[in-house]
């Protein structure tokens, strides 16, 4: 080894430490490009508008009389099956002042529980 | 003993390096191709345009008592009164010239063997071929009414659908 030309040591190194910064940098861009795509699309994703509307009408059904109740109950499941693709349970119970509502929503990707008191 | 010989050559090879990550950062920031993956990013705008219409078609004037527009359209099969309410808020914007968004209306409803049923309720002035890239808004209502199958009157909840798309 004695007899090896060692001159560019420091411009070798040098190189190997740029190098390795250029692709470190390299990856962070990349990344940050990718997280903002994920995360709008995630955001965007979420059936917000269809967790509302079925939350109103199930609210609005816990007030009918019993006969068009059980109707309009089995009607919201039917449609949010077939025209949504989301699994619908609600039940409603009386404490004989407040009114509690389990309100269960699956569409395969998201769930969402909840439980709505009135008054 | 090191030799420092090629110390200039280091900090000509960091500015390089700066130089090229300057240009790549500029590159990437300063264009963007639209792909066909892209274009749910103008289809959600379409979706919620939709949505929000559909949403204050649903609103009652006074809140809570009176019946929404919506609920009337549907209730009497009003196709002429929820296409003109419709393209208006839609179409609307900013300025004399109107936008050029066409839809297709219909309701489902449930028959009483539990099987659902779509009709039409209202369209604009362009018929759907197919080739439109149409999106799809919804929103639930509390009708008062009877179905093809059934006579009774009461309360069913239905829904209504829309295609939307650009012309």
């Amino acid at each position: 080894m004695a007899r090896l030309n060692e001159d560019a040591q420091w411009i070798v190194l040098m190189g190997f430490i740029v190098s390795f910064s250029l692709f470190f940098l390299a990856i962070v861009l990349n990344q940050s490009v990718v997280v903002g795509q994920t995360t709008a699309e995630a955001v965007s994703e979420f059936p917000k508008d269809d967790i509302r509307g079925v939350r109103d009408v199930v609210i609005q059904s816990v007030f009918m009389d019993a006969l068009n109740k059980t109707a309009v109950q089995r009607e919201i499941q039917t449609i949010a099956l077939t025209r949504q693709g989301s699994v619908m349970s609600f039940s409603n119970t009386t404490d004989g002042i407040h009114t509690f509502l389990d309100f269960h929503y699956n569409n395969g990707v998201t769930a969402y529980n909840e439980t709505w008191i009135y008054p | 003993m090191v030799d420092s010989d090629g110390q200039l050559f280091t900090i000509e090879g960091i500015a390089a390096s700066l130089i090229l990550l300057l240009t790549a950062y500029i590159v990437v920031n300063g264009t963007s191709v639209y792909t066909p993956g892209d274009t749910h990013i103008s289809n959600t705008q379409l979706e919620v345009t939709g949505s929000d219409a559909l949403a204050m078609m649903n609103t009652a004037p006074d809140g809570l008592t009176t019946k929404t527009p919506l609920q009337t359209f549907v209730e009497q099969g009003d196709s002429a009164g929820f296409s003109s309410m419709f393209l208006n808020i839609i179409n609307n914007r900013t300025g004399s010239k109107p936008d050029g968004i066409q839809f297709l209306a219909n309701v489902t409803y449930v028959r009483n063997d539990n099987t659902i049923n779509s009709t039409f309720l209202s369209n604009s002035s362009r018929s759907l071929y197919g080739g439109e890239h149409a999106v799809h808004v919804s929103q639930w209502i509390i009708v008062e009414k009877r179905i093809p199958e059934d006579a009774l009157v009461r309360k069913r909840a239905e829904l209504v659908e829309v295609t939307l798309w650009r012309d």
